[in-house]
């Protein structure tokens, strides 16, 4: 090797001279030039250039880099470059950097070139300049660096050479083994050169994508995704990646969201800017569109103490090690992290989520004397109602190892998720088997629209450090008793005895009520003994127990006395410490000699702090205890054909043979409450009630209703419905399971005690087979003990809930030349092998919807159609078209699959893409013209053979599909709008109710094209990716009832929608929008009405989007009829003489 | 008007180069020769190609070279704005449309020197082209019509143009043909003039008033076909046989900016 060494002193000379030069120097400046740097453009060509310096890089193998005279490109040596083995002892790969220790003046060069093969095919992780050990400023890198056994040339261009005037980082790189092998390549003539053939500088920040991020004030988060791209001397553009230093970054409000030197972002407050950059004077392709709804809000600060306490992430207290937050499981996860940091407060972010991995191996987290897992989590956008967030906590379990078959806790919080607050939650440990090696927590959606939240205080906390604390959950309530069945001294769920005192009998016992999670509870700080004074002596001969809660982490011994007067007491030992809240009933005969008929005292004795609730003597009066005390709401009045009733004293019922059928392990017993018929079912696990003598049909039925009451205690309790039908014969053929538990669910409403919870949902809320044709049987299973049931009918909702298209899918307009179709009644379609392959997942059946042919897939997971006989020449197509109709899909896929040059599946050429489409309209049809070039890994199109269609919820969503055909649209501009429709401001979900939008949750509606004016009235239309709807011909109103899901929008104040015509003559056009209150009945009452018409504010105009955002809080201007909206039923809109209209975000808002 | 009637003064090198790389020496020794403009067009005026000066070509088939596009006359694809004519290829999803006008049946010139000033767009498969063919062509079929191209191009080497003579016996592979070539820069970053000056037994081929190619009926290995009327053409074609097909790391659109076409007669003889 040959290292020259460069005589700086000269220069380093001339520079001082320049700057202490002043009066002492006779010379004209003018002579003098600026003190200037090398410009030495050669870094490595057979050796080390001028002031070279290697380091390897940490944990590289640092040997991996020689000096190589027998293999070069030319000249007399090369540089080799040995990359490890996988597990090589020596180091993981290869990496390390070239730099001078005096910067070089590059400012005369356009690129670093070099010449490099390698020792078989591969790709260099990375290589790159401006890697200087230090600051690394000016960095640039290639990634990926495809090389073979050939000699070939590399250029890296610099981004811009005016900045590089002193840089120091002259080459670096960095890769592993390929596969877990080794190999060698070869650079060689590395320089800098003024190529002047690389043009067209094109600055990238965030991949060249326009972003859209929601954050709160205080966020930082760096812009991600910076490059430039220049096209090449081939003709073709390649990207380098570029450090933040080449480029200028720009606010477009500084005060909402501020930008610095090195492109972080700080959220400083409410409202939107726009980040955008430039680089060497060219505007950036790419921003970030940053919407900040205001100030952060911390998560509640912890209060465990940390001896309590391991903790995986929390500023509160020291985490453990952990091995990563973001395991970025490849395939499937989507999800990515933006973590950030307001003031001192750390806090996980993790956005595009569907799943996530956190996991601590290093060492496990041994949890044995922990309770609870806690974790604090924020959501900034809205989330669909019956969507759910998962947490497993996975423990390795005995083999010591994650392989899969690990214990592991589930744990769902349940929705409705709330947006824009913190949700804390606190997940009981006692369910995981094992627990002293846990590995890692798993968090992941239940539903599609949880787009991220924000993640802190993940911990785990319990008992272990015996530190004196206080309970975090309240007591368990009592169940609902008659109060003659109870004398309660203390608790919130009685009416309690009055005067009772806690005497100071010259004890040390401090004595104070507290809150625990809402909940008084009386504490007993420091107890060696404490009494209870009764106002007046109790006679508690008619009690059976004395109930007590009690909770205490350093008590070592704890008693509880009744005492009567002589005095007379006798102690009942408690179990201490506890787990926990513990409940004890003590059998008063436990209390003897004590005079039951004449108790005036209680009293504890022992040590340590002591949480005490529910304190009450009760009796269960031998099953007289917790009976309704009034009847179930009285069902509403139906028209007969609308009810099928089995139970009720609203209507007529059907007979049943029994209510608890012999092959039932449960009991029933009828009884009236306030003169209204009810059941009362004592469980052991099911009953069964029977009614195959007399078979029913309910297909015409669209809901399920049964009130059920019970004085249980319902947490962890649940009760489940199953309707059984024969299918025509004598036993049963399917059946559908609606499952209540103590948490509400959706729509389903949660168990609760002691009160009337009238479960009324549609069949579609029931799990499975949901035929109902002959229904002949009714299961109830619960590991309740007791449970009152009333008024169980079915019935047909008055808002007749589309649930099948009633209208066909609109008739395609397109030049059969420009067309190859698949499926369509209006053109000639190729052969299609299958429309259902055998390794489908669903039901397939041919239709007809108003006269058209249609395919109708029920029970849709995905479904396979081939043309394999004679594939597709799709590669003059430029788009799909597809119909869709369903009333129940959540998100709707297509793959395109292309067998390649030879045909045939297999043989390496086969190619696929898959396009989904979430959360599409329910109960319209859904046009879908998607560019095939959408299709990004359809690389080839010459033989397309199958064409698969997905559903979602997997399974269970039934799905018609019409017109699937691909079409040149000869680059033609399609008529309509080309821009989405105004995108709306972010808002709080419960400042909005939205009945159409992509920006917001949209409430639920039965039937959103009702088809008053006679058949569909609308088409959903994608517009640049906007999901709109457009009006179809012919039809001059579209009803959308959500009677089913009335909303009082009484304190909104505002409605809005965008609307949009290419109509050439706008004479007399109108657009109506019309809010209907039923004001409590069944029909219109009121109705507000919007009016648009081309001489209103605002007014109808042609080929814009027109954004109506009206008060609707007084009448005037375009705002008509009533103000009445509590009761908002209905949305009808209504046009005269629009030929073509597209609208877009219906939403009423304040 | 960017220029008016003016007069070119030039003189003539004999010179035997191969592939010239570029730039360096003035053409010395050139004999002078004085030209007269006849024919132009600026470009100045917004909107559609001068109907009185242009026509298209439409359409697709490939045009005998296995081109991909399709031609069109959509302002998308060909238009006048900002002092140039714009012929932009664009990629519909596979699918390539494009333009192609010509002067043929509104003009057409024997001799005199013919140059356009442009800026050339770039890519693998990308194929501009300034060029000429003789105005007979409907009844003397190709290649005994004859075809002067001024200028083509290949996206794929930016750096580098061609210019070439078709005609009997010398047509298509076998064209005469010399390419001209920067070592530090690229003929799509700024115009450049690309002209020809056609005698009665010379063909002259520069680059921004560099001469490069010279082509006289000894050099041909046919009859020199040379001495009739030709029209001149401009399009952008994207694949074919002379360049190959785009690939999916061709840029799109891409566009070739035409600052202006100009036709000159010689006024004054040798």
């Amino acid at each position: 090797m040959k290292n020259k060494t460069y005589n700086w002193s000269a220069i380093l000379l001339f520079a001082a001279l320049v700057l202490a030069g002043s009066g002492s120097c006779t010379r004209d400046y003018d002579e003098l030039e600026l003190a200037s740097y090398p410009t030495t453009p050669e870094v490595f060509t057979d050796g080390f250039s001028a002031g070279l310096n290697y380091a390897a890089f940490g944990g590289s193998k640092v040997t991996a880099f020689d000096v190589d005279k027998d293999v070069k490109y030319e000249g007399s040596a090369s540089m080799r470059f040995e990359v490890p083995d996988f597990e090589d002892p020596l180091g993981a790969y290869a990496g390390g950097t070239y730099f001078t220790t005096v910067g070089r003046d590059l400012s005369g060069y356009d690129a670093l070139t070099f010449w490099a093969k390698a020792s078989k095919s591969a790709t260099i992780d990375l290589v790159g300049f401006g890697n200087d050990l230090g600051e690394s400023k000016y960095l640039v890198s290639m990634q990926n660096v495809a090389v073979n056994t050939n000699w070939k040339k590399y250029i890296i261009p610099i981004p811009d050479p005016s900045r590089l005037t002193k840089e120091k980082g002259m080459f670096f790189y960095s890769e592993g083994p390929e596969e877990g092998l080794g190999y060698t390549f070869w650079i060689d003539e590395v320089k800098f050169e003024k190529l002047g053939t690389i043009a067209h500088r094109q600055p990238i920040i965030l991949g060249g994508n326009d972003e859209v991020e929601s954050a709160v004030n205080g966020l930082k988060f760096p812009v991600g995704g910076l490059g430039v791209s220049f096209n090449m001397p081939t003709g073709i553009d390649q990207t380098v990646i570029a450090a933040p230093a080449w480029f200028t970054f720009l606010s477009s409000n500084e005060s909402v969201a501020s930008v610095d030197a090195a492109g972080l972002v700080s959220v400083l407050s409410e409202g939107t800017a726009v980040i955008t950059a430039t680089a060497g004077g060219e505007d950036a392709r790419g921003s970030l569109t940053v919407n900040s709804s205001g100030d952060f809000t911390h998560a509640p600060v912890p209060s465990e103490d940390q001896e309590d306490v391991i903790s995986i992430f929390s500023n509160q207290y020291v985490n453990v090690p952990v091995d990563f937050y973001n395991g970025y499981w490849q395939p499937y996860q989507t999800t990515t992290s933006a973590d950030f940091k307001v003031g001192d407060d750390d806090v996980l972010f993790y956005t595009n989520f569907n799943f996530v991995g956190i996991q601590f191996t290093s060492p496990t987290i041994d949890a044995s004397s922990m309770t609870h897992l806690h974790m604090d989590i924020w959501i900034p956008n809205a989330v669909a109602p019956s969507d759910k967030l998962a947490v497993k906590l996975v423990d390795m379990g005995p083999d010591g190892a994650l392989d899969g078959n690990d214990p592991t806790l589930v744990y769902e919080i349940a929705g409705p998720l709330a947006s824009q607050s913190w949700i804390s939650v606190d997940i009981a440990l006692s369910g995981l088997s094992s627990r002293s090696k846990l590995a890692q927590i798993i968090l992941e959606r239940l539903g599609s629209s949880l787009s991220g939240f924000y993640l802190d205080n993940l911990y785990l906390y319990g008992n272990g450090g015996g530190t004196p604390t206080e309970p975090t959950e309240a007591a368990p309530a009592p169940p609902a008793r008659d109060a003659a069945d109870v004398i309660s001294i203390y608790g919130d769920a009685y009416t309690n005895l009055a005067g009772t005192d806690y005497p100071d009998w010259g004890q040390v016992t401090v004595v104070s009520e507290i809150q625990v999670a809402g909940n008084n509870t009386l504490k007993f700080a420091g107890l060696n003994y404490q009494g209870i004074q009764l106002a007046a002596s109790q006679n508690v001969t008619g009690m059976e127990f004395l109930h007590l809660d009690f909770w205490t982490v350093n008590s070592s011994g704890l008693n509880v006395f009744l005492i009567s007067p002589g005095p007379v007491e006798k102690a009942y030992v408690l179990t201490v410490p506890t787990t926990g809240w513990t409940s004890v009933d003590i059998p008063l005969t436990a209390f003897s000699p004590v005079n039951l008929g004449d108790v005036i005292q209680l009293k504890f004795d022992g040590s340590g702090d002591i949480y005490l609730d529910n304190l009450y003597f009760y009796t269960s009066g031998g099953g007289a205890t917790g009976v309704p005390s009034v009847a179930a709401p009285v069902p509403p009045a139906r028209d007969p054909a609308d009810v099928i009733s089995l139970f009720s004293n609203a209507y007529t019922n059907r007979t049943v043979t029994t209510w608890s059928a012999e092959w039932d392990d449960s009991d029933v017993a009828d009884l009236q409450i306030s003169g209204d018929d009810a059941k009362k079912y004592s469980f052991t696990n099911f009953a069964g009630i029977d009614f195959s003598s007399n078979k029913f049909d309910a297909s015409g039925m669209t809901h399920f209703h049964i009130d059920i009451w019970t004085p249980d205690e319902v947490m962890s309790k649940s009760l489940s419905i199953k309707n059984v039908d024969f299918g025509g014969g004598t036993a049963e053929a399917t059946s559908h399971i609606l499952t209540i538990v103590h948490t509400a669910s959706g729509d389903i409403p949660a168990l609760a005690t002691g009160s009337w919870v009238s479960v009324d949902v549609p069949i579609t809320a029931f799990a499975g087979n949901q035929t109902r044709s002959d229904l002949a049987q009714m299961v109830l299973s619960s590991n309740l003990s007791t449970l009152y049931v009333d008024n169980i009918y079915f019935y047909k909702s008055g808002g007749s809930t589309a649930t099948e298209p009633a209208a066909a899918a609109p008739t395609p307009t397109r030049e059969a030349a420009t067309v190859k179709s698949l499926f369509s009644g209006a053109y000639t379609n190729v052969t299609v092998d299958t429309w259902r392959t055998d390794w489908s997942a669903a039901t397939y059946e041919e239709v007809s919807v108003a006269g058209d042919a249609t395919k109708k897939y029920s029970a849709l997971n995905f479904v396979g159609v081939e043309t394999t006989s004679s594939t597709l020449d799709a590669t003059t197509m430029t788009h799909l078209h597809l119909d869709v109709w369903s009333a129940d899909f959540t998100g709707f896929g297509v793959k395109l699959v292309d067998f390649g040059a030879d045909g045939a599946y297999g043989g390496g050429d086969d190619v696929e893409h898959q396009k989904d489409f979430a959360s599409p309209a329910q109960g319209v049809w859904v046009s879908y013209d998607i560019p095939l070039s959408d299709f990004t890994g359809l690389t080839t199109r010459a033989h397309l053979a199958q064409y698969i269609f997905v559903g979602q919820p997997s399974g269970a969503t039934t799905v018609w599909i019409d017109n699937i055909y691909f079409y040149n649209d000869g680059g033609s501009t399609a008529a309509g709008p080309t821009a989405a429709a105004p995108a709306p401001p972010v808002r709080s979900a419960a400042n909005v109710v939205s009945i159409y939008s992509d920006a917001y949750t949209n409430i639920t509606i039965a039937n959103f094209d009702a088809g008053w004016c006679g058949g569909a009235a609308v088409t959903q239309v994608s517009i640049d990716g906007n999901n709109t709807l457009k009006k179809n011909a012919g039809i001059v109103c579209h009803g959308i009832d959500f009677s089913t899901n009335r909303q009082n929008l009484s304190s909104f104040t505002h409605i809005h929608f965008d609307i949009y015509t290419d109509d050439t003559d706008l004479t007399g056009d109108v657009f109506n929008v019309k809010l209907v209150d039923f004001a409590g009945g069944a029909v219109e009452a009121s109705a507000l009405e919007v009016n648009i018409n081309t001489g209103t504010t605002p007014a109808i105009v042609a080929g814009t989007w027109v954004s109506v955002d009206i008060d609707i809080t007084a009448l005037g201007g375009v705002v008509a009829g009533s103000l009445t909206r509590s009761d908002v039923a209905q949305i009808g809109i209504t046009t005269a003489n629009l030929t073509n209209v597209w609208y877009d975000n219906i939403y009423l808002w304040k | 008007m960017k220029s008016n009637n003016q007069f070119l003064i030039r003189g003539i090198l004999f010179l035997a180069g191969l592939f010239v790389l570029a730039g360096c020496e003035n053409n010395s020794g050139l004999e002078e020769r004085t030209y007269q403009l006849v024919w132009q067009d600026e470009f100045d005026a917004d909107g559609a190609p001068d109907e009185s000066k242009w026509a298209f070509d439409l359409g697709a088939g490939g045009w005998g070279n296995n081109e991909l596009q399709n031609y069109t006359n959509d302002a998308q694809n060909v238009i006048v704005a900002d002092g140039s004519l714009k012929i932009t290829a664009i990629n519909n999803g596979g699918s390539f449309s494009s333009a192609r006008i010509r002067t043929q049946g509104k003009f057409d010139q024997a001799y005199g020197r013919f140059e356009a000033r442009i800026k050339l767009p770039w890519g693998p498969g990308i194929w501009p082209a300034f060029w000429m063919l003789g105005a007979d062509i409907e009844t003397n079929p190709w290649p005994q019509c004859g075809e002067i191209d001024i200028m083509e191009y290949r996206g794929q080497q930016p750096n580098v143009i061609h210019g070439s003579v078709h005609g009997p016996g010398y047509s298509g592979g076998a064209a005469i043909t010399k390419s001209y070539g920067y070592a530090n820069n690229r003929f799509d970053i700024d115009y450049h003039l690309f002209a020809v000056e056609w005698g009665e037994d010379f063909i002259h081929y520069f680059v921004d008033d560099e001469l490069y190619q010279v082509i006289e009926p000894g050099d041909l290995t046919g009859e020199w076909v040379f001495d009739h009327p030709f029209f001149m053409i401009l399009n952008v074609a994207v694949g074919g046989d002379y360049v190959g097909f785009p690939t999916s790391d061709t840029p799109f659109p891409q566009t070739m900016y035409v600052d202006y076409v100009r036709v000159y007669t010689e006024v004054s003889g040798k």
